[in-house]
């Protein structure tokens, strides 16, 4: 009896969460299938789930045809550069906010957080105004600097609950050691945060990458533009959208993000876990 | 001058002062123990002295020169923490060998000196491990080699045995004066646990609420404690303290406790002129060792009784209060037994009940009598 109940309740849940997989993944499959399928079988109806024939013509053409590997470039440094910025401040400033006692930390912890809560739209006039003034109006630097004003409250926060867990003694040690500040924060602080600085960098990353609004806004000539907005800009136009291309591309544009969730996946949910515990 | 010196240290924590007006001077080799109850400041005291804290006041010397405003990494003193805070992601060969890194001291000369104390601590077989595949005893150790690999001025213990079970805490003990011994460095031992405190230390400071109530041998300070605090702190069971107050001149001096009065004119006080003629209220304390069955004595009625194998102790009603004694383990008494008890008067402790302080001079006659 109780069993029996125990397996409808496995099958339901299995039936439930299967068909939530598949609600969720079908857009990627849809996405994978029509980057393969030639420009003739796109819109045929009824439609053909799999492809009668597979092509990569799409991926050659959006490769050697279209500034795809430029905006790939561009995406890359973008990510890399937010991440590195945000990781050095957000791991110091977390490690000042859970370790040094000053006036007024609390109260900076929070208004940290409270940036966070405004809606990115709101700063997008002031810091355009702002990187026409310094001059960075149009270049990499610019998206690194916005990027950077809204994954930095959350990086922060996200450490602040890493760094609280490592045992003082252990920093004391170090300095009792031998060690000065920046070298027990290197050789001791640093290692034991290591899940949370690698899930913190994922998200940053991801949020880098993934960005749109300040990438139309702060940058507009092909040369520094992301692939988010550089994809738009060639696939789509008032009169037509390339969908082979333009799913040629987002296929692309997903390998390096997959991949990276691949090796770090595990790191990410220890990541939030903790986060979790910690509050 | 070498050792350690405190002169005026005090330490605020905001409006909370954490250790006042401290004045010690630790010899150099020296076993001392801090000890006392938890939050009395000796935790501060010993992170003043390896600079993780800063003092508010007055000066910390170390081998005579002022250590105040030298940074952690430039004095030469080694720690042990409670938690042993060892570094999770490093070997214990990494562990030990981490301190002379951050000296520069040379590859060759670094393996052979964690060989050193590798062999000394026992570790050979576990150098490649990382601290949590060792057992707790085994962290102990790692986090001594850790201390003593760079001979380091002064050893630093923060309740380095707390967390072992029983067994391997008098095991640690042991292996610890064994180490004092072939070191002869200065050990600084915090310890809210006397046992500890008593067999290990040369001299023991007892500390309360921030203060350092008494600094002397283990032998004077359960001999002479300085106040009731002192008295009831150190011993097991704790020493007797029954209020009362005190009448006669010297000579023919009386404690009175209710009906009960006791002549105790064989006590000397300290200062007979500041006691005057007056009656004051006091203390009396004895320990349960200095109370005995005898026939002249008054009448008590057994109200507890504990064998503990080698002794028994035994808790009396005595004129209406409750006194601990430790009987010899031949001595057979059951609840509500009656029989008669005698103290020791010339081992009685005297102490004003308005600070605390100690009234008598020396335990007549001293303990070998």
């Amino acid at each position: 009896m109780q069993t029996g109940h125990s397996i409808w309740r496995r099958i339901l849940f299995n039936v439930f969460a299967w068909t939530v997989v598949l609600l969720i993944s079908f857009p990627l499959l849809w996405m994978i299938l029509t980057s393969l399928k030639p420009q003739s079988e796109l819109f045929l109806i009824p439609p053909t789930i799999l492809p009668s024939e597979i092509t990569f013509e799409h991926y050659q053409r959006l490769l050697t045809e279209t500034p795809f590997l430029t905006y790939l470039r561009n995406s890359l440094w973008l990510a890399a550069g937010t991440t590195a910025v945000v990781i050095v401040v957000a791991a110091l400033g977390a490690h000042s906010l859970v370790r040094f006692s000053y006036p007024g930390r609390e109260r900076l912890a929070r208004l940290v957080l409270f940036t966070y809560l405004l809606p990115s739209v709101v700063l997008i006039i002031p810091l355009y105004l702002f990187m026409i003034r310094v001059g960075l109006v149009n270049t990499l630097a610019s998206l690194i600097i916005a990027y950077t004003t809204f994954a930095l409250p959350y990086a922060l926060w996200l450490l602040r609950s890493f760094m609280a867990a490592i045992p003082v003694d252990l920093e004391a040690a170090a300095l009792v050691d031998g060690a000065s500040r920046m070298r027990a924060f290197i050789d001791v602080i640093l290692p034991q945060a290591l899940p949370g600085i690698i899930s913190t960098a994922l998200f940053t990353s991801i949020l880098a990458w993934n960005e749109y609004l300040y990438a139309l806004v702060l940058v507009n000539s092909d040369e520094v533009r992301p692939l988010t907005t550089g994809v738009m800009s060639i696939l789509i136009t008032s009169f037509n959208i390339e969908w082979s291309l333009l799913m040629a591309a987002s296929v692309m544009m997903s390998v390096p993000l997959i991949v990276i969730f691949v090796f770090l996946q595990r790191f990410l949910t220890s990541g939030f876990g903790a986060g979790a515990v910690k509050g | 001058m070498t050792g350690i010196t405190f002169e005026g240290v005090s330490k605020r924590f905001g409006k909370v002062s954490a250790v006042e007006g401290l004045d010690l001077e630790i010899r150099q080799g020296e076993f001392v123990s801090i000890l006392g109850p938890s939050g009395c400041g000796k935790t501060t005291l010993l992170r003043m002295l390896a600079v993780l804290q800063q003092p508010s006041e007055g000066r910390i010397w170390i081998d005579g020169s002022i250590v105040n405003d030298v940074p952690p990494s430039k004095r030469n003193i080694a720690m042990v923490f409670q938690t042993y805070a060892l570094y999770p992601h490093m070997t214990v060969a990494g562990n030990i060998e981490y301190p002379l890194k951050k000296r520069r001291v040379g590859k060759a000369e670094r393996a052979a000196r964690v060989q050193k104390a590798a062999t000394l601590l026992q570790l050979e077989d576990l150098l490649h491990r990382k601290p949590r595949e060792l057992s707790g005893g085994q962290q102990q150790r790692v986090a001594l080699g850790r201390a003593l690999v760079r001979d380091p001025a002064a050893f630093l213990l923060d309740e380095p045995l707390s967390n072992l079970d029983a067994k391997l805490r008098a095991h640690m003990r042991a292996e610890l004066i064994r180490l004092h011994r072939r070191l002869g460095c200065t050990m600084v031992y915090v310890t809210h646990d006397q046992l500890e405190a008593m067999t290990m230390s040369e001299r023991i400071a007892v500390m309360r609420d921030g203060k350092l109530q008494q600094f002397a041998s283990p032998q004077d300070i359960y001999e002479r404690p300085v106040n009731d605090f002192v008295a009831g702190f150190i011993g097991t069971p704790a020493m007797n303290l029954i209020a009362g107050r005190l009448s006669g001149t010297a000579g023919d001096r009386v404690f009175e406790s209710g009906p009960w009065a006791l002549p105790i004119g064989e006590l000397a006080l300290m200062d007979e002129s500041a006691s005057g003629d007056a009656e004051r209220r006091v203390r009396i304390g004895i320990r349960p060792e200095d109370i005995m069955l005898d026939d002249t004595g008054d009448a008590a009625r057994v109200a507890v009784v504990e064998p503990a194998g080698h002794e028994v102790i035994v808790v009396f009603d005595y004129h209406g209060n409750d006194i601990v004694a430790r009987m010899g383990a031949d001595v057979r008494l059951r609840p509500d037994d009656v029989v008669k008890l005698k103290l020791r008067v010339d081992r009685l402790h005297l102490f004003a009940v308005s600070d605390g302080g100690r009234l008598n001079d020396d335990v007549a006659g001293g303990r070998n009598s």
